[in-house]
């Protein structure tokens, strides 16, 4: 059952809408935990056990952690000035054992599941006829949703170690953190503080939260079916024959992909959020315009947000404020120069975050490259920074003008479909030889011989795929102007507004790749 | 309360509107047969067809409708039948598309391929299935959405098909054991939702007085005793009649180094007519199924039967 | 306070400090400009100023660092 099936949207949903509003309030969390166990079950089946392991391993890692925040205010208060410092000292120790414990056991199991016939393959590639025994690759099968909750099951042992929040004293509170069935196979990675308020509530259903929700999954359901796996058939065919294609459709199958996996994972994402909305329940955004973008930074700031915020808080910000680094700034400054030093300092806090969300995507090669990818790209972006300005003054240009507002988008624009090339190709080599065919055998003929025609899209598929982006891109532009586009909405004469809902709907019923000549297509993101 | 009452008229007036469609995209696929393909296009070639003139229905997966040539039936037995399995097809499709079958035709007999009775994909497959397939047999909209795309690719080419049937002329032989059906006590299991659709199916035959008879083509790929027992013992359960050609085709004359399109999974043209014969002759000698090839109603059949047969000369 | 003020116009002096209540919501603030600014504090006023401190509400105006480094001199 994935979230855009008939089955989830309506038989899952309303039946969990349903149970939800029939118990009294204190009980509505537990139908929510319930039927987020059924939900992972009903894909992950016995594997659900490194769910349940994980959540009572995180809960008393929080408790503990709690336990030892208590005992060391009860010693402060009766310790003199003198004393308070080592007691600090000690606790301080003490937690962060535990913290590095909590969250090394979470990186194994992780690293196992994820990581372990990559490591085996590449050590034995390596090493094979050094090694005196021989490492097998095993059939290890991955529980739907492990890299999402893991981080966010990581960042809450963090959350509780910084006393950002309290520990969880409730075990069935914690399991619905982790479990809560719309954002468990995809994230949004939440924090606990993003979702814990109306998360344990169990405010009673209305019917705004109702209608919105459901206007969301429609378009949600709109951007997957009718735009994502259309693309996705003509993307599969290119990357799988990269070879027999020249230049120019290998980069029109860039776009494409790089499209696909938008509209995709931000449909998704709209039928997540909307599932959590229908509950009252709000879920964090992981997209804001990211083809509005003007640099990669930027970029990664509308792109997967929940992703991004949680590298920069739990990574970012904990490496670049580590003592080493602030000696080497100490340092820096007073020998090197601003800019060499912030250089640095960069260079060292950005390396894990872009390893890590290479990494984080599964192990290949392919994906590590894409994390170093953007690592340059961003670095590359700050060092270039100061020359950037010193240009622009010198030739009198105002960093707000409108062209080079474009200019940048545009720059951006191929960064990320450069990217996205390298994330699907299959394998590293493949992505390097495909990247290097744009250049070398770019005959435009391609575009006039029909070529493009024959990825498996019909002349009716593309149009669909064509009006669907465009109305995609004018909800886009209205957003990125600061409005609410279904309050705006509702703010419309019942007709106008009837008729743009049954609009969606039928568009989403008649026009989506299903039935005859389609099939369905996993949700990308639920790999990783 | 008002917002409550404003839901509910949005939600009718949106019932209404996919009504509307569904009426209008049934008759796009009726006439431009061609711009419905795939698994849909049983469902819109059956109602295309002329109102009662169907007297047998076959139905069932792949199986079903490369072992019956209804050409051939009405050659030698002027029974008029119609092919109406799918490719994979499962018992949710199976009873729908009877159930469509007999919005427009009243036949005699339903002639049920057995293979789909063991198919079971996964409660969560079964229970979309259950839910699609109601779906769009009261709205044909979902079935035929994709009828829209013949706006722009145009109607799409209409396959030559006889009653459902193609002329398939591959040969792929079986190798295998020949004695593939050996006696034994054990049976595979029937699945539940195929015992529950199964019931469906037999009531829907009974309200329109047409008499359902299970049959299994021969293919050693697909069948064993243990299957044969267990259908054996469903048909006595029910009071269904069975028929196992795999325990006959020796009588019917398959030869499986010619008559397997895929190495002993379906039949070929050849194997089809063995069976068909076979067939015609089981449904005369038991079956009071009409002889339509002197009726006026049924001209076109001749017609049709004419072509068959021109392009089986030319194919073997 | 005007220590402060002087620390911050070195990191960015086209941005107006008395006023401006969303230095990290408003994006004024980018995250390098956030950790050169921890440095320069920790520096002047000889704290210590851990990760768990990084959310955009001790940053968002320059009362609200101002508060956040008095209470960790108390500490």
């Amino acid at each position: 059952m994935t979230y855009e099936s008939l089955v989830y949207g309506f038989v899952f949903l309303p039946l969990c809408l349903a149970a939800y509003q029939i118990v009294p309030q204190r009980w509505r969390r537990r139908v929510l935990l319930v039927f987020s166990y059924l939900f992972f079950w009903l894909i992950s089946r016995n594997l659900i056990v490194y769910l349940l392991g994980t959540t009572v391993f995180v809960h008393c890692i929080g408790i503990w952690l709690e336990w030892l925040k208590s005992e060391q205010k009860t010693e402060l208060a009766s310790a003199d000035r003198s004393e308070k410092k080592k007691i600090k000292g000690i606790y301080q120790q003490k937690s962060r054992r535990v913290l590095a414990f909590g969250v090394l056991a979470l990186l194994g199991i992780l690293a196992y599941l994820k990581y372990y016939n990559f490591f085996v393959s590449n050590v034995t590639g390596i090493l094979g006829n050094v090694l005196p025994f021989t490492l097998e690759q095993k059939k290890i099968l991955m529980p739907i949703g492990i890299s999402f909750y893991t981080l966010q099951a990581i960042g809450y042992m963090a959350d509780v170690y910084w006393g950002k929040i309290r520990a969880e004293g409730k075990l069935e509170k914690t399991a619905l953190f982790l479990a809560f069935f719309p954002q468990i196979m995809e994230g949004p990675i939440c924090r606990y503080s993003d979702t814990s308020d109306t998360l344990y509530e169990g405010r009673p259903l209305n019917m705004d939260n109702l209608t919105s929700g459901y206007i969301r999954i429609f378009w949600g359901l709109f951007k997957k079916k009718v735009i994502a796996d259309r693309l996705a058939i003509a993307v599969g065919m290119i990357f799988s024959n990269y070879t027999s294609y020249s230049g120019v459709v290998i980069a029109a199958g860039a776009i494409a992909y790089t499209i696909q996996l938008y509209m995709e994972f931000s449909g998704c994402m709209d039928i997540i959020i909307g599932s959590g909305e229908l509950f009252g329940i709000r879920l964090p955004e992981n997209f804001r315009q990211p083809f509005c973008a003007q640099s990669a930074a930027e970029f990664w700031r509308r792109w997967h947000i929940s992703l991004g915020t949680w590298f920069k808080t739990y990574i970012f910000y904990p490496v670049s404020m580590s003592s080493p680094v602030k000696k080497w700034n100490q340092y820096g400054r007073k020998h090197l120069g601003k800019y060499i030093t912030m250089l640095g300092t960069s260079a060292i806090a950005l390396f894990p975050v872009w390893i890590c969300n290479g990494l984080w995507h599964g192990a290949r090669w392919s994906y590590i490259f894409y994390g170093m990818y953007y690592f340059t790209l961003i670095l590359l972006g700050i060092a270039v920074e100061p020359v950037r300005d010193r240009i622009l003054n010198t030739f009198h240009i105002s960093d707000q003008s409108v062209w080079l507002k474009f200019v940048r988008i545009a720059k951006t624009w191929v960064i990320i479909f450069a990217g996205e090339l390298f994330f699907r190709a299959d394998g590293l080599r493949a992505g390097i030889s495909m990247f290097r065919s744009i250049f070398t055998d770019f005959d435009l003929n391609a575009l006039t011989d029909g070529s493009l025609f024959n990825l498996g899209l019909g002349r009716a598929d593309m149009i669909a795929i064509a009006v669907g982006c465009v109305v995609v891109a004018v909800v886009g532009s209205v957003k990125e102007r600061g409005t609410d586009v279904r309050k705006s909405l509702f703010r419309r004469p019942v007709f106008v507004r009837w008729a743009l809902c049954y609009a969606l709907m039928l568009a989403v019923i008649v026009v989506s790749a299903y039935g005859d000549g389609y099939q369905t297509i996993d949700m990308i993101y639920a790999g990783f | 309360m008002k917002k409550k009452k404003r839901i509910i008229l949005f939600l009718l007036i949106f019932v209404l509107l996919m009504g509307t469609c569904s009426a209008g995209i049934q008759i796009v696929a009726k006439n431009i047969n061609g711009s419905v393909s795939g698994r849909s296009r049983v469902f819109a070639s059956v109602s295309a067809e002329k109102k009662h003139t169907i007297d047998l229905l076959v139905a069932g997966d792949s199986e079903s409708y490369t072992s019956v040539s209804p050409m051939d039936l009405w050659d030698k037995t002027g029974i008029a039948a119609y092919d109406c399995g799918q490719p994979g097809q499962r018992i949710q499709e199976t009873y729908y598309v009877l159930k469509t079958a007999f919005r427009t035709q009243s036949p005699k007999m339903v002639l049920l391929e057995t293979n789909t009775m063991f198919r079971d994909p996964g409660f969560l497959k079964n229970l979309q299935m259950s839910l699609t397939e109601p779906l769009s047999y009261y709205f044909p909209i979902f079935k035929f959405h994709n009828a829209w795309k013949a706006l722009f690719d145009g109607p799409g080419i209409l396959q030559n098909a006889y009653k459902g049937f193609e002329i398939r002329n591959k040969v792929v032989s079986y190798e295998g054991d020949e004695e593939y059906m050996k006696e034994t006590k054990d049976k595979t299991d029937i699945p539940e939702v195929v015992r529950i659709y199964m019931e469906k199916i037999r009531n829907l035959c009974r309200k329109n007085g047409a008499e359902l008879v299970l049959m299994s083509a021969p293919s050693p790929k697909n069948y064993d005793y243990k299957k044969h027992n267990a259908l054996e013992e469903y048909a006595k359960e029910k009071d269904l009649p069975y028929i196992d050609l795999n325990l006959k085709y020796r009588d019917i004359g398959i030869d499986w180094k010619k008559d397997s399109y895929d190495k002993g999974d379906h039949l070929n043209i050849l194997g089809a007519r063995k069976v068909t014969d076979y067939m015609g002759k089981y449904l005369q000698d038991n079956y009071g199924l009409p002889d339509r090839r002197g009726d006026d109603g049924w001209k076109d059949w001749h017609e049709l039967a004419r072509q068959y047969f021109e392009e089986l000369k030319k194919k073997i | 306070m005007e220590k402060l003020m002087n620390i911050l116009m070195e990191i960015d002096d086209s941005i107006d400090y008395e006023n401006e209540k969303a230095l990290i919501d408003g994006r004024l603030l980018d995250s390098f400009g956030v950790i050169t600014l921890v440095s320069e504090l920790e520096d002047a006023y000889d704290i210590e100023i851990e990760a768990s401190e990084m959310i955009p509400d001790n940053f968002n105006s320059a009362e609200a660092i101002y508060k956040m480094v008095l209470r960790l001199q108390e500490n």
